[in-house]
């Protein structure tokens, strides 16, 4: 009964939903305010995010007539669900809400199914400037995809014990006995590619082809307003902290033993990937071309991937 | 029980007999015979499970009491294991399936009755293939099969390319069953017999040069039939031409052929999967189709060409599966194959609904047919997440066995080769995600083309097997647990036990002992994620529905959706000064343009390769056929 309790609790609070939900939108704020004061604007408050969504939920839903009105409803929720149940996977120090032994594939999956929510909503809203923008969605889905499966198997790979694991608890306990794998310089590159593919999967400058305001009115959003834009943006935010979770859970996992101490050491991890990852390309480069962002993907990021790769399978 | 089989595959073949009596008559006269056909030899085939299946029994039946005497068999036998009626089953029921769809399918055809008759001799060849214990009669099979397959392929002749996709058919596929017939033969002469239980018997220990020879022989020949690489471009000249049902049927019956082939050959006749170079053969094989076929896929604008790609690209991840060798490889290919033929089987005939109601194929001419034809839309929605493996379909279930099963094999072996496979296989399934999204994106969302402003729904004759095989495909998807202890461990354990095989057939009764082929899927429970999905999705839609929601107004009397009528290159108008409501609609080919520019030279030498020339693809096959015998030579 007590283990039944603490699993709803840890789904529900601790590390689970009601954490997620604060974390990204805190997350996704800090990332926001970091770039404007690198780029020496003032910057919204902290909690912006949380205030566009709340805009957003009390403004009113308009369906286009050409869009299939379930399809385009549904698309932002099956979204948002899929983005906090991959949230649930990762582990706090040794704490996760749920946890299967193949974690990391159901986390690709689960992100994958995030990215068609959005290619299928934006799809059904009829819009040309979404059908553009879904194009290039699913060209950056096949451009980090690649990089993003080469990481996880490569520390899979280090983390089994000459058998590979996808469990991110294995993962955690292997870095709780021999410390972070980032101190490890055999994965170095691999934490670079996992660097380089969190901005692109969350949809962050200078990888954000598909939204590109500037070229094709917000892409793949551009019909959606009031609840299921609330959803999407949530989604975003949401997904931001996922990916940041996912570089701690692989490469940062710092147990000390206390749960708080885990706790605020995660965190700060967090920020500092979401820094590193996300704020600063975001605050010195433009946004690059669809095509350059394929070629950036599966030249430099892949070859970086597959060094750490190669070398690990090579025995070093 | 025993005459169960023999009952089977004769029902198939005297209802075509039948029906071409009888069926000139009236169009109920040839529903009535050729679903009793159908339906009576899917029952046969299923009250063989019990035994089959779950009591590890093999089922042998001597054709004309020509028991083998002095250990030697002389007779025709049929023989049913656990593999053999696992592909039984994916036979019967997907000729129901795509039969029951063909009454309303093709109502506005003429001669109907040469088409049932033709449909019922390739369900009655193919399940003959499946079940029958004797190699030369698996050639016969073979034969009926192709030349059946040409016909209905043909059937409408009046379509263009159907008589030219027919023909390359004929032509390429006749090689394939030449060295079918030639690896018959050689083994013939080494073995002295034809029997295939005697063959597993005696061939693990013959090993001279002509038996390797056979082996390249037979081996390219079921290549053949399940269009592998390089033999790919007939089926998507086959399968853009041919009705919707046939379709299937070559995509989900035809090519389960040359997998169960390959399956009795690799592992049951000559044994000799534990080799490693035959598994970097099969492997590499299975892989390089998924790989090709799904990149070629990427670039059609015909709705069924691209599903013919992925077809084959499917077949690619079952060919690769089994090439491994292990237990949890075989599983997991089995499982893949039955899900393949399900939600395949599924697109082809939304394809087919499509191609009904609105006459074209054509991805840059259809679109926004999701308000026309919602339930149809809903139904593709479910085959492209099945075939994309998005959770909880079965194509996510089978496919994650099928990474895990390849993961294995390379973290057990060491060997680079299979992790290099690993990440190709799942490359694929990213890549096959985007052409479902291509379909999705050019025929159901976005604006609705000309073409589709009359569509209609399709009727319920084609919509209610549709379903059938949308449900299977959940179910399958729900339970992959159940359904592995139940199908896959017997089926498996039946292909991996080659000297029960032998001794159930020479010498009686026999028990197939079933290995324990999988630890692995065990770890992912769907019906729990199904309930948590569940609940928060209904909690979201509630909450989303509430919102006020701001419909479009209707359109008033006598008005049209987008009346401005179209110059060329309209549709890119409002990308530039976007004031105006042109019709615009974002089709096939405008699509990923980024992967495209990128990828131009390998896509446009692709593009030569598929010249459409019969002299290049037969080229291509011999070619092939003279490097896989020349591997064998070496290596094997």
């Amino acid at each position: 009964m007590i283990g039944f309790i603490q699993s709803v609790l840890n789904i529900l609070l601790l590390p689970g939903l009601a954490f997620t939900l604060i974390a990204s939108i805190l997350l996704a704020g800090i990332d926001r305010v970091l770039v404007a004061r690198m780029q020496r604007r003032v910057g919204p408050p902290v909690l912006q995010p949380l205030y566009d969504v709340l805009k957003c939920l009390g403004k009113e839903t308009i369906v286009p007539r050409k869009a299939n009105e379930k399809v385009f409803l549904l698309a932002p929720a099956v979204g948002l669900i899929s983005v906090l149940v991959t949230a649930m996977f990762l582990p706090i120090g040794n704490v996760s809400a749920i946890r299967t032994n193949a974690d990391m594939i159901v986390i690709l999956y689960l992100l994958t199914l995030a990215s068609v929510t959005l290619i299928v909503g934006s799809a059904a809203s009829g819009s040309p400037f979404a059908g553009v923008g879904l194009s290039r969605e699913m060209v950056a889905m096949i451009s980090y995809e690649l990089p993003l499966v080469m990481v996880m198997l490569t520390v899979g790979f280090v983390c089994g014990n000459g058998l590979a694991t996808f469990s991110l608890a294995k993962i955690g306990a292997y870095q709780a006995a021999n410390g972070p794998l980032l101190l490890n310089p055999v994965l170095w590159p691999a934490a670079i590619a996992l660097l380089f593919v969190i901005p692109c999967e969350v949809g962050q400058q200078p990888f954000d082809i598909d939204e590109a305001e500037t070229e094709i009115c917000e892409g793949v959003l551009a019909e959606y307003s009031g609840k299921p834009l609330a959803q999407f943006k949530m989604m975003h935010n949401v997904k931001m902290y996922v990916m940041s979770g996912l570089f701690c859970a692989l490469f940062l996992n710092i147990q000390t033993g206390f749960f708080l101490a885990d706790i605020l050491i995660y965190c700060v991890s967090c920020v500092l990937v979401t820094f590193v990852s996300m704020s600063v390309p975001h605050a010195v480069t433009a946004r690059f071309r669809v095509e350059q962002v394929f070629k950036f993907y599966w030249t430099v990021v892949t070859g970086c991937a597959a060094l750490s790769l190669i070398l690990v399978w090579i025995g070093l | 029980m025993e005459n169960f089989p023999i009952l089977a595959i004769m029902t198939l073949f005297m209802g075509a007999f039948i029906n071409s009596l009888v069926g000139r008559r009236s169009h109920k006269a040839r529903v009535a015979v050729v679903f009793t056909t159908m339906a009576i030899s899917l029952l046969l085939v299923v009250s063989m499970v019990p035994a089959v299946m779950f009591r590890g029994e093999i089922i042998t039946y001597w054709m004309g009491g020509w028991a083998p005497e002095a250990g030697w068999a002389y007779g025709i036998g049929l023989e049913v294991d656990a593999l053999s009626l696992f592909f039984g089953l994916i036979v019967t029921i997907a000729v129901m399936v795509s039969g029951t769809y063909s009454f309303t399918y093709m109502k506005r055809d003429d001669s109907q009755v040469n088409f049932y008759t033709l449909f019922l001799m390739l369900a009655g060849s193919v399940l003959g293939l499946v079940l029958s214990g004797d190699l030369f009669n698996i050639f016969v099979m073979v034969e009926i099969m192709t030349f059946t397959a040409v016909a209905l392929t043909a059937f409408r002749n009046d379509t263009e390319g159907a008589l030219e996709g027919a023909f390359k058919y004929l032509v390429v596929g006749s090689l394939g069953s030449v060295s079918i017939l030639t690896g018959t033969i050689l083994i013939y002469g080494c073995l002295h017999t034809l029997n295939l239980a005697q063959i597993a018997d005696l061939a693990i220990h013959t090993r001279n040069p002509v038996m390797v020879v056979a082996f390249g022989f037979l081996f390219v020949g079921f290549c053949t039939k399940a269009f592998m690489f390089p033999f790919q471009p007939l089926a998507a000249d086959a399968h853009a031409v041919a009705p919707a049902s046939i379709s299937m049927m070559i995509s989900g019956v035809l090519t389960k052929c040359g997998v169960y082939g390959m399956i009795r050959l690799v592992y049951v006749l000559f044994q000799n999967i534990g080799q490693t170079h035959v598994q970097y053969l099969v492997t590499g094989m299975g892989c390089l189709t998924m790989f090709i076929c799904v990149t070629m896929a990427f670039n059609q604008h015909n709705f069924k060409r691209l599903l013919a790609f992925h077809s084959i690209s499917q077949v690619g991840y079952v060919i690769t599966a089994i090439g491994l060798g292990t237990a949890v490889g075989l599983g997991a290919g089995l499982y893949h194959a039955i899900n393949h033929t399900l939600f395949k089987g599924l697109l082809f005939l939304v394809a087919g609904a499509v191609q009904h109601q609105t006459g074209t194929l054509d991805l840059d001419e259809l679109g926004g047919l999701s308000k026309k034809m919602p339930k149809t839309t809903l139904l593709f929605l479910i085959g492209a997440a099945s075939i994309s493996g998005i959770p909880p379909f079965n194509g996510f279930a089978s496919k994650w066995m099928i990474y895990q099963s390849i993961f294995s094999k390379a973290v057990n072996t060491g060997n680079i080769f299979f992790l290099l496979v690993c990440i190709v296989a799942l490359l694929t399934s990213v890549l096959t995600l985007a052409s479902f999204v291509k379909v999705a994106q050019s025929v159901f969302f976005g604006q609705c083309a000309v073409l589709c402003r009359d569509a209609e729904e399709c009727e319920k004759g084609m919509r209610i097997p549709m379903w059938v095989l949308a449900i299977l495909c959940v179910v399958l998807g729900l339970f992959p647990d159940q359904f592995g202890e139940l199908f896959l461990k017997p089926a498996a354990g039946a292909a991996m036990g080659a000297d029960v095989y032998a001794a159930a057939m020479l010498s009686g009764k026999a028990v197939t002992s079933m290995p324990a082929i999988y630890g692995y899927i065990g770890t992912w429970s769907p019906i729990v994620w199904i309930v948590l999905l569940l609940i928060v999705t209904a909690g979201m839609t509630i909450f989303s529905v509430s919102a006020p929601i701001r419909k479009p107004e209707a359109l008033g009397e006598g008005e049209v959706e987008d009346e401005h009528v179209l110059p060329e290159n309209a549709k890119y108008e409002p990308f530039f000064s976007g004031e105006e409501s042109v019709h615009s609609h974002v089709t096939g080919s405008d699509l990923f343009w980024g992967f495209k520019e990128n990828w131009k030279k390998y896509f446009s030498f692709w593009h030569d390769w598929h010249s459409g020339i019969v002299n290049d693809y037969e080229l291509y096959g011999v070619v092939f056929l003279a490097a896989a015998l020349i591997y064998c030579i070496l290596f094997i």
